[in-house]
């Protein structure tokens, strides 16, 4: 009985940590609505001309519709560059269609391949950030949707002069397959609830790679991006110099999403894993922290390792139940955002994209399949990203994985298994 | 070179995608044709009674809905991809051999053509409206789902000459016999779930209008296959 009370303490630890994730989250949505007016209203904001660059690599979900929203920005003077490596790149077909439909906009399509560090978004913005006209930078992947107030709002924090960098909260929407169901939730509640958690309790930044808008002479004073060619985590690592310098990171309320609508559950349990890896490699100990911040995890626990009894099972029926409830308020709070609304209008997002309610009697299901992914980095040091195998070091510093030797076997067997479950 | 796609299902027969939905997802990806093809089926055999009774068919009743469907997708698809659309359908014999079995698509097809004809009334008939003629899956597929079709590639020399193209490769199977007996070719996906987007697929080096295209296969100059893989 002991083991099952220990559990529950954690439990509770855990359920109280997503309350402060979920308070989080709500004052932070919260903010976003008060301020609108003072971001584009009455107030002369100066909004410097940007270089936007969207590296390219294969075909996102609704990839036409994300590329095609960066040319709508309501905002004066800006350019964007899509950087590809090659022009086999099926997105390269996409980026000819966009920069066709808009003749008028300052659009630049890169094919240049680029060798430079390990990291292959890194290698591909290399090219981009040279021929980038402008001061600003805006780094925008290419699987999110923006509003046209989208640039203006973040621009306006870059007012003050000891900004040196400003991110975005993500929101994962669409879903018409497991993976993807499963990738939204774990978006909209684990990683936005973190974020939000981080920046406003710990006044810790915590850049995603997915927006990031920066000066060109405070990205080149940390050695540009030659200095994290090599880790995985590039934007956290470019957070992190940016403090070290003494510059402020800024989360910016304006929501973004990215949309996910045919993850099959591999690729879930493939970036989980991988993102698993460099939290565990950078975060080191406070690795610990997701594993009791899982409480739908640790209230199965006593099912396996005490008994399956009534009680037990209650128990973690009940947790379940609340982690259903806190996800769709979470929800709720999310689709309440007037940028929401304004990309409905716009028809920019159909309804279908929409989280439909019972995909949240998921949610369980999906903390139970990231509680046994915490696992892997403990057992496992490399990666494999966009087909390439690395070992992951400290900060996320990657290292090629070597294909002779010792211990290569392992790596050989694996792939051996992996080609033939495929 | 344009990148084409001629065999796709929607909800209006077996596909799993509704006709909006399925134009997204291609013009997403950036294609730049598209057929809309879905089943007719044959109403004389138990197998097409089946698709009958569980509405896995466009028949004369519903025809005019979809092609009007179609035409108004195709202005969408125009004004925000840039992609052109042909409607067509599968015409599909099924029966339980194999080599009595055969689907034919018809793109560009102006009236509806039931799928219980003769093969001779339908491939006149689709020649009356200036349709394209494609045998399609003509030979032994890998795919343990679906049924081979074995009746016009086994009939060949009675009906090669009623046929514009033959499918060389379809979705993840390539026919190699079509090659070694030279026959103009085209590539499709046979397209009914999201992932099947990911197939083989036919580039044309032409202007994308459906009369350059049509052409363009008829000769079969300019006309390539590949392998559309993210």
């Amino acid at each position: 009985m002991e083991i099952f009370y220990i559990f529950l303490c954690i439990t509770i630890l855990g359920l109280t940590g997503y309350g402060f994730q979920i308070w989080a989250i709500r004052t932070t949505l919260k903010e976003e609505g008060a301020g609108k007016g003072k971001e584009y209203g009455s107030e002369p904001v100066p909004f410097p001309a940007v270089s936007i660059l969207k590296p390219l690599k294969g075909l996102d979900d609704n990839l036409f519709d994300n590329l095609e929203s960066i040319c709508l920005q309501d905002y004066p003077e800006y350019e964007i560059i899509f950087s590809l490596q090659d022009y086999n790149d099926p997105a390269y077909k996409v980026v000819r269609k966009i920069k066709d439909k808009y003749p008028d906009k300052n659009i630049t399509i890169l094919v240049e391949q680029c060798d430079d560090g390990l990291n292959p978004k890194v290698n591909n913005l290399i090219p981009a950030y040279r021929i980038a006209q402008y001061e600003h930078i805006l780094i925008s992947d290419s699987n999110v949707i923006v509003d046209e107030h989208y640039l203006k709002s973040i621009v306006k924090h870059m007012a003050e002069p000891d900004v040196g960098l400003v991110s975005n909260i993500i929101t994962g929407i669409g879903g018409r397959s497991l993976g993807s169901v499963f990738e939204n939730l774990h978006l909209n509640s684990f990683i936005m609830g973190s974020v939000c958690f981080l920046d406003r309790f710990l006044k810790m930044p915590c850049v995603v790679g997915k927006s990031m808008l920066m000066k060109k002479a405070d990205l080149n004073a940390i050695g540009g991006f030659k200095a994290v060619k090599d880790v995985l985590a590039e934007d956290y690592i470019i957070g992190k110099k940016m403090q070290a310098k003494a510059k402020k990171v800024i989360l910016s309320k304006h929501l973004i999403r990215n949309i996910n609508e045919y993850w099959g559950v591999r690729r879930f349990l493939n970036r989980h894993t991988r993102w698993g890896k460099l939290r565990w490699k950078i975060g080191g100990v406070s690795y610990v922290s997701e594993l009791i911040g899982n409480p739908v995890f640790m209230s199965f626990l006593p099912i396996v390792l005490y008994e399956p009894s009534r009680i037990t099972m209650s128990f973690a029926m009940f947790v379940s139940s609340l982690k259903i409830l806190g996800d769709m308020w979470i929800g709720k709070l999310i689709t309440r955002q007037d940028n929401w609304s304004r990309l409905h209008e716009n028809g920019k997002l159909n309804s279908a994209l929409s989280m439909n309610p019972l995909w949240y009697f998921f949610a369980p299901v999906k903390d139970l399949i990231i509680g046994f992914i915490w696992f892997v980095p403990l057992i496992s040091n490399t990666v494999v990203w966009r087909g390439n195998r690395y070992i992951i070091g400290k900060d996320s510093l990657l290292s090629p994985c070597p294909e002779s030797g010792f211990w290569s076997w392992r790596y050989r067997l694996l792939d051996a298994v992996k080609t033939r479950l495929a | 070179m344009l990148l084409c796609d001629f065999h796709i299902h929607t909800k209006y027969s077996d596909g799993s995608v509704e006709l909006r939905r399925t134009v997204d997802l291609f013009g997403q990806a950036g294609f730049d044709v598209i057929a809309i093809t879905d089943h007719v089926v044959n109403g004389d055999s138990s197998f097409g009674k089946l698709a009958h009774r569980f509405r896995f068919t466009i028949n004369e009743q519903n025809f005019a809905e979809y092609m009007a469907h179609i035409r108004e997708e195709t202005e969408r698809a125009r004004n925000k991809y840039g992609m052109l659309i042909i409607p067509g359908v599968e015409i599909s014999k099924n029966y339980i051999s194999s080599d009595k079995s055969a689907h034919i698509l018809l793109i560009d097809i102006k009236e509806f053509i039931p799928a219980c004809w003769s093969y001779e009334k339908i491939f006149l008939e689709a020649k009356e409206q200036n349709a394209l003629i494609v045998a399609c899956h003509p030979h032994h597929s890998s795919e343990t789902a679906t049924r081979d079709t074995l009746f016009l590639w086994n009939n060949r020399d009675k009906y090669a000459k009623y046929i514009d193209a033959w499918e060389i490769a379809n979705r993840d199977d390539v026919f190699n016999v079509i090659s070694l007996k030279k026959y103009p070719y085209i590539a499709n996906s046979d397209f009914h779930r999201a992932r099947h987007i990911y197939s083989w697929k036919t580039l044309l080096n032409c202007e994308k209008n459906i009369d350059s295209i049509k052409q363009c296969i008829r000769h079969n100059k300019g006309v390539a296959i590949t392998l559309f893989r993210n």
